[in-house]
């Protein structure tokens, strides 16, 4: 069974140190619910694990058993068995979805597959996820809505069967038929073994995925790891009470002006950084 | 110089481009036009007149090593008039490009989209501009200008400066520029799920050019763009 472990992790976005020296491990089988107020961390974890060039590991380090992470380029850690289902998915332009499929599919497999095999794949899991097959002619994530590319991500994790899964909010902005096609491919992700670091703000995904634990990221470090209780009570009572029980003083996190490029006459979103979050 | 009156017309030019051209779209009539160049291009002009709810189609597949100036005027004089325009261009080693496609909305209810895609490598200079410009009268208009070039290298020039000018109230008018280098969000993306650098450069590149081919019939062509699609990144 697998593990990854993070011990003492310093990572800085734009010279800004974001997490102050994190310990997480998460191991294949179980489901670990990320909690935290926002501007914390914990979509910089996220990224720092899967390897955004964004976001500078100042020291620490990861281990997915005793493969040191940290050394692999982002694709060397997705065949490793690393996914991270992303928050804000890049939109591709001119990039066919089914022609990226295909290149990621092969790329985790020892020979390329057939088209047989590749087709059949594809539409199993259009199918299981609830998109119209004909979605995979489309540009990879072009014009999708918010909840299109939250289950195109939930497709993308069911084709390359990782070990352990990432997922950044996966949630939001999902309707109630969305969310529960979400869960079924998590649960079926769960039933095959894979391990799963899940950040979320709400409760209603966490009681559909049943987490095995959870922790709670404060001011760049885990505060707590504990049972799954905590998610209920930092939904009842927010993170009011670490402070009171803990003593660690929960700080203020100013939103910064984002960093808006833009390049030529005008921009499109493809030039729009969408800040250190 | 070309005139035409039949209603529904296609027109092709691989490598033959005129220097100049000029093509009439009837009312109610289409016109389809499709250029592809892969060898040195001399410099074009090309206008085109579209009446009352005539459609043009125009793409421009321009693979060739060039010193290129190429002109495009569309004129939508009728109302629901329509324009689709689409361009991929590379430019590398030394060329020196420059497309300038505009657009004239005079009648209500007409639409227009252009786009130019390109890419540009080593010593070359690729530019996009051009006008979309909606007349006084001209309510209900749709336009839409794209220019996207991705830069390669250190030395090489991409500029891509659309210009919107809108002389009439309740109209849709947008426009997109970009000109980077290959965006290293876009490259995170697809090497997080295992695609590695090189791929996922491929990829992104091919996407900014490849959609030209459905524009072309031809598969002998199609072919031909594709393997300078390839040869070219």
């Amino acid at each position: 069974m697998s593990k990854l472990s993070i011990k003492d992790l310093h990572v800085a976005v734009k010279g800004k140190e974001i997490l102050r020296g994190v310990d997480l491990d998460v191991s294949e089988g179980e489901t670990l619910a990320l909690l935290g107020p926002n501007g914390h961390g914990k979509s910089t974890l996220l990224a720092a694990i899967m390897g955004n060039p964004a976001y500078q590991v100042t020291s620490g380090s990861i281990f997915l058993d005793n493969q040191d992470v940290l050394a692999l380029s982002p694709d060397k850690r997705s065949l490793a068995g690393i996914f991270l289902a992303m928050q804000y998915p890049s939109e591709i332009p001119g990039l066919n979805s089914a022609d990226f499929l295909k290149a990621a599919m092969n790329a985790h497999s020892a020979k390329p597959l057939s088209l047989f095999q590749f087709y059949n794949a594809l539409q199993s899991a259009y199918g299981a996820m609830g998109i119209p097959f004909e979605m995979s002619k489309r540009n990879l994530n072009e014009g999708f809505s918010g909840g299109e590319k939250k289950r195109n991500e939930m497709l993308q994790m069911r084709l390359l069967q990782p070990k352990i899964a990432l997922l950044d909010e996966i949630d939001s902005g999902l309707d109630v038929d969305a969310m529960g096609v979400v869960a079924k491919a998590i649960e079926q992700e769960q039933a095959r073994g894979a391990g799963f670091l899940v950040v979320s703000h709400y409760a209603r995904l966490y009681n559909m995925i049943k987490p095995t634990r959870a922790a709670v990221l404060i001011n760049g470090r885990i505060a707590v790891n504990g049972g799954v209780d905590l998610i209920e009570k930092i939904d009842t009572q927010g993170y009011e009470w670490i402070h009171r029980e803990l003593g660690i003083e929960v700080e203020k996190i100013t939103d910064e002006a984002m960093n808006t490029v833009s390049i030529g006459a005008c921009a499109t979103r493809v030039a729009v950084n969408h800040g250190g979050k | 110089m070309v005139e035409n009156e039949s209603l529904n017309n296609a027109v092709t030019y691989v490598d033959e481009i005129p220097e100049h051209l000029s093509l009439h779209v009837p009312a109610q009539g289409s016109l389809r036009l499709a250029l592809a160049a892969f060898k040195p291009l001399k410099d074009t002009t090309i206008t085109i007149e579209v009446e009352e709810g005539g459609t043009f189609e125009g793409a421009f597949a321009d693979f060739s090593r060039s010193h290129y100036h190429f002109i495009l005027n569309v004129y939508l004089h009728g109302q629901a008039a329509k324009c689709d325009w689409h361009s991929a261009a590379i430019a590398a080693e030394d060329d020196q490009k420059l497309f300038e496609t505009s657009l004239y909305h005079e009648k209500e209810n007409s639409l227009g989209l252009m786009s130019n895609y390109g890419i540009c490598e080593n010593q070359s200079k690729l530019t996009f501009s051009g006008i979309s410009e909606i007349k006084k009268g001209a309510k209900k208009t749709h336009t839409r200008q794209v220019a996207k070039i991705i830069v390669f290298d250190p030395q090489s020039d991409g500029q891509a400066s659309p210009i919107l000018k809108i002389g009439e109230n309740d109209v849709e008018a947008s426009h997109a520029a970009v000109v980077g280098r290959l965006s290293e969000e876009h490259l995170f993306y697809l090497e997080s799920r295992g695609v590695d650098e090189a791929m996922a450069k491929r990829l992104i590149t091919l996407g900014y050019l490849k959609p030209i081919e459905a524009y072309f019939s031809d598969p002998k062509t199609v072919e031909q763009i594709g393997s300078a699609i390839e040869g070219g990144i």
